[in-house]
């Protein structure tokens, strides 16, 4: 069952080049707003890619994923906030809660498909929103802020133990990559390994892969607890990033709809779709508010949808596909850059 | 045997990145944290102070965050307007009128040097609020001011904090920002707590006054920081006065209808309502408690959409008779006559009335910059030692305040709220009794009359 694709050394490269520019460019422009887009790349990218395990590989469209980033962010920053606790084991409770709602809400959940599992998940979402909204132990629709760390002087300082960083944007630069390349090679592991053939069977035709007998069950499964813990893990951080948690902000459909679509525009179910999806969109989000936006007219969103609709009816199946269309028609059989499906096709027919 | 191959070749890829990530995430530790690493961020942001001697900057930069887009565009722009008003005042000479900075051009004391703002689209969002704090930040901003809603200010804020420039608030009014003890935070503005105790005030003294009994209130609020804030203290405050809560009803801020609510009001009977919400959310009330036939006596709202523009324009004689705790009326202009040039300077250039939210926004952002002439240095703690000592009188204000000094938590102790009522398509003040320009319709709401 093992993958027979080659490494094409031309893949290998560029994915050195790839992680060389990320880890040296922070460290030669030093700059706020450089290093907070590139956070914002890294923790869009992470969470566009947990996406992609449950969304692309198994094709179960989830539009309701803020909630494990949500029970991520609140689990960490009440530990801390209530017991002192370091957010690193917050961010491991967090992980585990998130793990056994997935657990819960799966079950039933995966009785639907399609358009019905989409919207079951946007309702999940907004139980979610409204019972925090609701609930004053967890701070209510006020939320919770953070407190900054300080020295003896009263001075914001940098603590790894409480995982708060002050005094520069490295560290989180950094951590945000690091969370960005575990999830990425989770994600990798994944795919080469035999969940990501009966994930990929389970997208094409679940009926046929239940026939020749894989346990789709209990795979989504599967793929909706690693999807939820990569993306509990990657709320605590962002919890820790913006020092401030609430309702909206972490259980918003429009969270939900902005992990999806960052996945989806790079190229869903490809390994590198959700990277080229947040590396394009973030950075567009932000070029174009901090460009128009003070003019208060709303034509940043105006340009920013506009974009967005020109990849979707030009390139609908998404950025990772774009060297297909400058490429002769004729199909090779190494295809790196080809979407998952297509591979997907070939192996089984090899 | 390729295959096995390829799998190798993958692994050791794979291990690579790995190992990459986590070279890079340790190499980075040691230089964010050793104190002798080149740009700390407070050094790095930090815009240069001009040193006694050396040529005064060029312009002063500080960096405006407002809700420019989405549901709240209206009141954000109209508090854009109330700044650049400011602004005009500041930069030209206009030395018949009583600030401080009037006079002259610029800030006298930084060489005559002019304050250019940059404005920053919250979207109403508080991780967007985040990123525009970090864009103005970048771009030199000696200081921050906003941001209308509470959890914008408060990401937007603890940015300044994390870098220390001072931030400076002029209409947020959620208790908590002047509770997490930010050193470099600063509000003009009363905050709910002393908004929502004038209209238990006002309740009992109204009562006693008229001799009328009202059985007691109920509590109609919106779900985000705002509407919830509003409503803990209310309630904390009918329980200080007295005053029975009769019932409540937290809504979906935004909703498309608000049938189930109104109608679950009117089972509470209760002869006041207090309704906490911004605009979108008080022209639907309106509407609905209208078509059901929902007419509490008496109607006191946490200000916010009550007081817009688009609220008054939209509801018109449907929103005669509510009244609304304010921290500025347009009927102060007929106390004040310095708020009354301002409000036709700013109809001038803005083409609709100045009400209480641009109002504030004017009066906190003068704040600031009277602050920063006084430091006559950008130097971020010259700017927060002048603010910590700021002392405007009553005089030099439009807002019906004692004046403008803060407190050790940055919170201004001479801040006070009125209430305001709609009787003939305009608000006047009603309360205190002593600033009252008209009195007390009573009962207030009655739809059936009209």
């Amino acid at each position: 069952m093992l993958d027979r694709r080659l490494p094409a050394p031309l893949t290998l490269t560029a994915l050195a080049v790839v992680i060389g520019i990320l880890v040296t460019t922070p460290l030669l422009i030093n700059n706020n707003v450089f290093h907070h887009t590139l956070i914002l790349i890294g923790i869009y990218a992470a969470l566009a890619q947990a996406w992609n395990i449950l969304g692309g590989f198994a094709g179960q469209i989830s539009l309701g994923n803020a909630i494990f980033f949500g029970i991520g962010a609140y689990t960490s920053s009440l530990l801390l906030v209530r017991a002192q606790l370091s957010p690193w084991l917050g961010a491991l409770a967090g992980m585990a809660l998130a793990m056994v709602l997935a657990l819960l809400i799966g079950y039933p959940v995966f009785r639907l498909a399609g358009h019905y599992l989409a919207i079951a998940t946007i309702a999940l979402a907004e139980i979610a929103l409204v019972v925090f909204q609701n609930l004053e132990f967890v701070g209510g629709a006020a939320g919770i802020s953070l407190p900054i760390t300080r020295d003896m002087q009263g001075r914001p300082t940098d603590s790894w133990w409480m995982l708060q960083f002050n005094s520069s944007k490295l560290p989180y630069v950094y951590l945000a990559l690091g969370v960005l390349g575990v999830v990425q090679v989770v994600a990798t592991l994944l795919d080469r390994s035999w969940i990501g053939f009966f994930l990929r069977a389970i997208k094409n035709d679940q009926t046929a892969a239940a026939a020749i007998g894989v346990p789709v069950a209990r795979y989504k499964l599967i793929a909706l607890l690693i999807s939820s813990a990569c993306t509990a893990l990657i709320g605590t951080f962002y919890a820790q990033y913006l020092l401030f948690v609430d309702p909206e902000t972490v259980f918003g459909l429009s969270l939900s709809v902005l992990i999806a679509l960052v996945a989806i525009l790079g190229g869903a179910g490809s390994l590198w779709g959700p990277f080229l999806g947040a590396v394009v969109l973030i950075p567009l989000a932000e070029a174009t508010r901090s460009q128009l936006g003070g003019r208060g007219t709303a034509f940043d969103l105006v340009i920013y949808g506009l974009l967005i609709m020109v990849i979707a009816v030009f390139q609908p199946a998404g950025l990772t596909g774009l060297p297909e269309r400058f490429r002769p028609r004729q199909r090779t059989s190494v295809a790196p850059a080809a979407p998952a499906d297509t591979q997907m096709e070939e192996s089984l027919r090899s | 045997m390729s295959g096995k191959l390829s799998v190798i070749k993958q692994l050791i890829g794979l291990l690579t990145l790995a190992l990459i990530v986590a070279l890079a995430g340790c190499g980075g530790a040691p230089s964010a944290q050793a104190p002798a690493s080149p740009p700390s961020a407070t050094t790095a942001r930090a815009p240069a102070p001009a040193p006694a001697g050396q040529a005064p900057p060029a312009s002063i930069k500080i960096g405006v965050i407002y809700p420019l887009s989405g549901p709240q565009a209206q009141t954000g722009n109209d508090m854009k307007a109330a700044i650049e008003l400011a602004l005009a005042i500041i930069n030209q000479d206009m030395g018949d009128l009583p600030f401080a900075l009037a006079p002259g051009t610029g800030l006298p004391n930084l060489g005559g040097a002019p304050i250019e703002v940059i404005f920053g689209d919250s979207q109403a969002r508080a991780d967007i609020g985040q990123s525009e704090a970090e864009r103005l930040l970048n771009q030199g901003v000696v200081a921050l001011y906003g941001a209308y809603n509470s959890a914008v200010t408060k990401t937007a804020s603890s940015v300044a904090e994390r870098a220390g420039i001072p931030f400076v608030n002029g209409a947020s009014s959620s208790p908590d920002l002047t509770e997490r003890g930010y050193r470099w935070f600063f509000r003009t503005s009363p905050t709910d707590l002393d908004f929502s105790r004038v209209m238990f005030a006002f309740l009992k003294d109204f009562q006693e006054r008229q001799g009328v009994t009202l059985n007691g209130v109920a509590l109609f609020y919106e779900d985000t920081d705002f509407g919830v804030n509003s409503a803990t203290a209310q309630k904390r405050f009918a329980e200080e006065y007295g005053v029975p809560v009769l019932g409540e009803v937290k809504y979906r801020s935004g909703s498309a209808a608000l049938t189930g609510e109104i109608q679950q009001l009117k089972s509470f009977n209760a002869d006041v309502l207090l309704p906490s919400s911004y605009v979108n959310d008080a022209i639907l009330t309106v509407k609905t408690a209208r078509e059901l036939g929902f007419a509490p006596q008496l109607i006191i709202a946490q200000n916010a959409g009550y007081l817009d523009n688009a609220f008054l324009e939209t509801t018109g004689a449907d929103a005669e008779g509510i009244l609304s705790r304010a921290a500025y009326a347009a009927d102060i202009t007929q106390a004040k006559d310095l708020a009354a040039r301002i409000d036709q300077m700013y109809q001038q250039s803005h083409d609709r009335p100045l009400t209480d939210a641009p109002a504030r926004a004017f009066t906190g952002f003068m704040a600031l910059a009277e602050a920063i002439n006084r430091a006559g240095s950008t130097d971020p703690e010259a700017i927060r030692a002048a603010l910590a000592a700021t002392d405007i009188p009553a005089d030099q204000l439009i807002m019906p305040w004692q004046g403008i000094k803060f407190d050790e938590k940055g919170q201004n102790s001479l801040g006070q709220a009125i209430l305001v009522q709609r009787q003939n398509g305009a608000y006047v003040t009603v309360y205190p009794f002593e600033f009252a320009s008209s009195e007390v319709r009573f009962p207030g709401v009655a739809w059936a009359n009209r």
